[in-house]
């Protein structure tokens, strides 16, 4: 009970060769996705990992919102306007939160959507429209 | 309630009537049965509490042999269906449903079921020797019910638990209802409203209230007042200062020496000299082996103001067949001021939508709430979630109003006086002075793995765990700092 569902769908993810992973720090579930394609410039790095916070009760129906970028980093040479949260440690890595949420009107909807979906909501940062909001 | 209980959904029972009502009609010479499978609950003691029909599996053609003036049988397939399905989701043995057509009045297991049962048992454990074997034989008017655990060792049930939109308490002493005793002297102005039955049945029902603040305290004085004897009560807090105006019975004093509200409000309650006993339990609800403590209860009363808890609630009492009262206030305002101030009260059981398809609990707070605490603290950070830190009214004039409509649904549980059928809430405007029924679940989802699809339902104990570990409940409490 509890994240079963959650453990389920990153076993399932992971035997179909995404590279996903469940951490548990501080009683915390989170999911590591690693590998994300992110266009290099204006990031530093062709790819990035990711760090997904998941809630206890997500096995009762509720939703992702937001992640963590894996420390360092740079965009375009400097920092992002929207990774701008507290850091956590997680892993042995250090990781600091997005502000990276879904639209009014367009929530996680938890009866379709899941983290594989939540991971392609959370790549969406990193392309046109992460970098668009940059310079906004 | 005293011995053990057999509890079922109260649409199952019905159906289970319906499928059997041949038997009392025309020539009555033809018997009819089915089978199911079936949880167990046991009690904070550890000891058997209840058997809990999870599943009845409604016989298919030539499953049930049955022919004028002989004994029904079960056929083999049938048989072999319902234990198999036992066996694989781990439930604790299967039950036999058959009817005695002649039974009038009172109704017994005969000689031939008597000679029948431990051959049948014999040969289930046989094939697993964990498995149980409860039997229940009709009567037009009555019913008589009884475990077996081995081929030898057989025990009565006492009671049979229907819950739905009805809370029913059958005997299954093969009687039909006795007349309850007159209720005592302090509890006879309210035969009025509430007969002497269902005052026995309050008398001896164990119920648990979990929130001992400003609605719960509320809930717990007027269950003791309404004649409830045994009620135990779940907070994980002290008293403080800031919440010194809304728990009955709480004091300054109390306040100083950071009392927790569960044993004060044993103090007060115990203190009317009304013969209710308070069990105090320091802890939440999150925590399973504190959630566990709900086995030995018969109804629940939910006087939380958050989302995780409310859910769990549900879960168990889905998975428990447990009737859940959810108690709670809500203002709602605008930019021009407030809008409504809600005394709201919804009912959970069988065959009822949850909290969630209510709209009441949302996945986003349920989310947010079932971060740790040092997560959400990182989440509002960020400064998303400020909507999701509205602390819930706490008032006591609208807590009252709340917590009366609670205790009535109650009293309308044990003998029915509302309009039916309930509504999915039961709300109280008291800006438009209006009493809402909300005919329909504003979030309902039809695959909702809580009320709708729920793969444990009925389960009890045979089920999932359903909180969390100590240490994770403990990581998820929030601290004062958090609001």
């Amino acid at each position: 009970m509890q994240i079963s569902s959650a453990k389920a769908e990153v076993e399932r993810l992971a035997t179909t060769g995404v590279p996903v992973e469940l951490l548990i720090e501080g009683a915390q579930p989170y999911v590591l996705a690693r590998g994300l394609d992110t266009p290099a410039p204006p990031w530093d790095s062709a790819s990035r990992d990711i760090l997904i916070p998941v809630p206890l009760a997500y096995d009762l129906g509720t939703g992702l919102d937001g992640f963590y970028i894996a420390l360092p980093y740079r965009f375009e040479g400097g920092e992002h306007n929207r990774v701008n949260g507290q850091t956590v440690k997680v892993g042995g890595r250090e990781w600091r939160g997005v502000s990276w949420h879904y639209p009014d009107g367009k929530p996680f909807r938890p009866s379709v959507d899941n983290i594989e979906s939540h991971i392609v909501h959370c790549r969406g940062f990193f392309l046109h429209r992460g970098a668009v909001n940059a310079r906004n | 309630m005293p011995g053990i209980n057999l509890r079922i959904a109260d649409r199952a029972w019905e159906r289970l009537r319906k499928h059997c009502a041949p038997s009392f009609k025309g020539r009555r010479d033809t018997e009819f049965g089915a089978i199911g499978v079936l949880g167990r609950r046991d009690g904070p003691d550890g000891k058997l509490r209840e058997l809990v029909v999870a599943e009845i599996l409604w016989p298919e053609a030539g499953d049930v042999v049955s022919r004028p003036r002989q004994a029904l049988t079960f056929s083999s397939r049938y048989m072999r269906r319902a234990h198999m399905l036992g066996r694989k989701r781990g439930l604790a043995g299967i039950i036999t449903f058959h009817t005695h057509p002649t039974a009038e009045n009172e109704v017994g297991f005969s000689i031939y079921d008597d000679g029948q049962d431990p051959l049948l048992m014999e040969n289930l454990q046989e094939l697993y020797a964990e498995t149980w074997l409860s039997s229940v034989v009709l009567g037009a008017a009555s019913q008589q019910g009884r475990l077996w655990t081995s081929p030898a060792d057989c025990t009565m049930l006492a009671s049979l638990i229907a819950v739905g939109d009805r809370l029913r308490y059958l005997p299954l002493d093969g009687k039909p209802p006795r007349p309850a005793p007159a209720p005592s002297e302090i509890f006879d102005r309210a035969l009025a409203m509430t007969g002497s039955g269902a005052l026995a049945l309050l008398a001896d029902m164990t119920i648990v209230i979990i929130g001992a603040s400003g609605t719960g305290s509320l809930v717990c004085e007027l269950l003791a007042r309404a004649g409830c004897r045994r009620i135990i009560v779940i907070d994980h807090d002290i008293v403080k200062l800031a919440n010194l105006n809304r728990i009955l019975y709480a004091t300054a004093e109390d306040a100083r020496l950071k009392r927790a509200k569960v044993d004060v409000l044993k103090r007060g309650i115990e203190g009317l000299g009304l013969g209710c006993e308070i069990i105090p339990i320091r802890g939440s609800v999150l925590d399973d082996a504190v959630l566990r403590k709900l086995n030995g209860a018969d109804l629940i009363f939910g006087c939380v103001d958050k989302d995780y808890p409310r859910m769990l609630l549900c879960k168990y009492a889905y998975q428990h067949l447990v009737p859940y009262i959810d108690v709670g206030a809500e203002i709602g305002g605008d930019k021009e001021g407030i809008v409504s101030t809600d005394a709201r009260v919804n009912y959970v059981a069988p065959g009822r939508w949850c909290l969630r398809c209510t709209g009441l609990v949302t996945p986003r707070r349920l989310a947010f709430e079932s971060l740790t605490a040092a997560e959400r603290q990182r989440k509002i950070a960020l400064g998303y979630s400020d909507d999701l830190l509205l602390k819930q009214p706490a008032v006591m004039d609208l807590n009252m109003r709340a917590a009366s409509a609670g205790v009535m649904l109650l009293r309308h549980l044990l003998q029915p006086f509302l309009l039916e059928p309930l509504p999915v809430t039961l709300a109280e405007n008291l800006v438009t002075y209006n009493m809402k029924a909300l005919p329909a679940a504003k979030a309902a989802t039809h695959s909702c793995n809580i009320c709708q699809v729920n793969s444990f339902a009925g389960f009890a104990d045979c089920g999932e765990k359903i909180g969390l570990d100590t240490d994770t409940a403990a990581a998820l409490i929030e601290t004062d700092d958090d609001r």
